[in-house]
């Protein structure tokens, strides 16, 4: 109750520590600000890369080609089959013809090239979309059904794919522990600075009888209200950069999928903001007892 | 109150401030501790609050032990201590009123009497004009002032007050000496170090505790 009773004082005394170093504190505050940035930054281009590995997922797909001499009663039939199959999102008939149209989409001006075979060189073939962890079990039971001659698949290239999106993630963790390190740093030095030029303050309270808690709830105010302040500051900036660079990230890299603008605003505005919160109170909280240490040695 | 059996403080250095001590107060005393500079006064006091542990014997203030394996409880029980500091340990930066009060927020006083007690508190020590001064714009008398304040507003069962006539002229020394002399009653005891034996020469209905090197022998005197 006493704790809450005294609201206002800590939040003064908060203000009072922080103004009494208030360079130092401010090149602390921009630092965080620009650490908590970069992390947000990070988070945006997992959330990019993690929503395009997604949609490549989705959009995984193999392709089965028919034995010759396969009717379009068994074509049909093995679709079927493909269908049931665990990992098979979609399986479907592509025709000849249907084959050729694709080819000439794809050439685009150079489909004259196919004006030149007088017949249509493209086979028919089953289109698997598939379930990109299992792809392996999903390939294996295609491969041997009958009337399948064989089977192509984008394997590699998706591979590829998971390992960037891997790396990413790595990337982002390591973000992580840079970023939590970094403003760990920034946030308990401050604490343990500000109460080493308060010590007399500090133990003036310990000697009138003043709690712990008392006595150190203004410097655990002192981290979370930088870091937040941090935070609210890196993630304005981000907002303010990703409206900015949505528009033109769709223009120059026409291939990527997006995510949506509120997506992509959100997910760092969270990252960040709650990441500053565990952040500042870590912060503090090892500020303090850094200093209680110091103190007792 | 204060039971002392066999006291003895040594500091790390080897120097032996106290030794064997027995003293009892009993509450509502007025207590002066005397004796020349180095004597163990200070030393005493700061046993008296929890700020050096016995060496050895046996120490009780307030009803609780002071030891090393009580500090917990001892920071409790100096909220019951309204301690007047040598050099008085004012917060810097703040107002008479601010300290006033800084010594009173963790205490079951509600926020409503906070500041009427601290401003009471004030106009006792006759500084309730220099409410909203800082205190490092205050004159040595008057921050002793603010200083006995604290203490008394936080309606303290025992007032130690370390050498508060120290820099004082004699009628300023006996000002204040008199003002702490006020606050006795039956539920507050106050115990005063001081080296100025001629001022309390005179003084009836006291307790009078004489050290020398580290030894003190005590002399009750009447109405």
């Amino acid at each position: 109750m006493r704790l809450f009773r005294n609201t206002g004082y800590f939040f003064k005394e908060a203000a009072k520590v922080l103004w009494m170093n208030k360079v130092s504190n401010f090149f602390s505050f921009l630092g965080t600000i620009l650490v908590l940035f970069l992390f947000g930054l990070v988070v945006s281009g997992w959330k990019i890369s993690d929503r395009f590995v997604e949609m490549l997922q989705k959009e995984a797909e193999i392709s089965a080609y028919f034995e010759e001499n396969t009717g379009a009663d068994e074509a049909e039939e093995l679709v079927n089959v493909i269908k049931t199959m665990d990992g098979v999102w979609d399986a479907r008939f592509v025709g000849t013809e249907e084959a050729r149209q694709r080819m000439q989409e794809i050439l685009g001006d150079e489909a004259y090239i196919l004006e030149l075979f007088e017949q249509n060189p493209f086979e028919a073939f089953i289109e698997v979309r598939i379930d990109l962890s299992k792809m392996d079990t999903v390939l294996e039971q295609v491969k041997y059904l009958k009337g399948i001659a064989y089977v192509r698949d984008n394997r590699d290239i998706l591979k590829q794919l998971q390992d960037i999106s891997r790396v990413l993630e790595v990337l982002m963790v390591l973000m992580i522990a840079a970023v939590g390190v970094t403003t760990m740093v920034i946030i308990s030095h401050m604490v343990r600075q500000a109460i080493y030029q308060n010590r007399d303050h500090i133990y003036t309270l310990r000697l009138l009888g003043g709690p712990n808690r008392f006595i150190g709830f203004p410097y655990l105010l002192v981290g979370m209200l930088l870091t937040l302040l941090g935070g609210c500051a890196a993630s304005l900036s981000i907002v303010l950069l990703l409206r900015e660079a949505y528009g033109r990230m769709g223009g120059i890299l026409p291939f990527i999928p997006l995510p949506s603008l509120e997506d992509l605003v959100m997910w760092p505005t969270l990252a960040i903001m709650g990441f500053s919160i565990i952040l500042g109170l870590l912060g503090s909280v090892f500020g303090i007892s850094a200093a209680n240490r110091e103190k007792r040695s | 109150m204060i039971e002392a059996n066999g006291v003895s403080l040594q500091y790390r250095d080897g120097t032996v401030a106290l030794n064997n001590v027995q003293l009892k107060v009993n509450r509502g005393e007025f207590v002066y501790i005397t004796g020349p500079s180095g004597s163990g006064k200070t030393s005493l006091l700061k046993l008296l609050m929890g700020i050096e542990y016995p060496t050895s014997g046996y120490l009780s203030v307030l009803g609780r032990q002071i030891s090393r394996r009580y500090a917990g409880k001892i920071r409790k029980m100096r909220r019951e201590i309204g301690p007047v500091f040598q050099e008085f340990k004012l917060i810097q930066g703040r107002t008479a009123m601010e300290n006033v009060i800084m010594g009173m927020r963790f205490l079951d006083i509600s926020t409503r009497d906070l500041k009427q007690d601290a401003k009471n508190a004030l106009a006792i020590v006759g500084l309730e004009h220099k409410a909203n001064s800082r205190v490092e714009n205050l004159s040595w008398g008057e921050a002793q002032r603010v200083a006995i304040a604290r203490a008394v507003a936080r309606r303290p069962a025992l007032i130690l007050a370390d050498e508060p006539t120290g820099n004082l002229d004699t009628e300023n020394a006996v000002n204040i000496l008199q003002l702490l002399a006020s606050f006795k009653d039956k539920d507050t005891t106050v115990i005063v170090t001081t080296h100025a034996t001629h001022l309390i020469d005179a003084q009836k209905d006291v307790t009078v505790v004489h050290m020398e090197k580290g030894n003190l022998t005590v002399e009750r005197r009447g109405k």
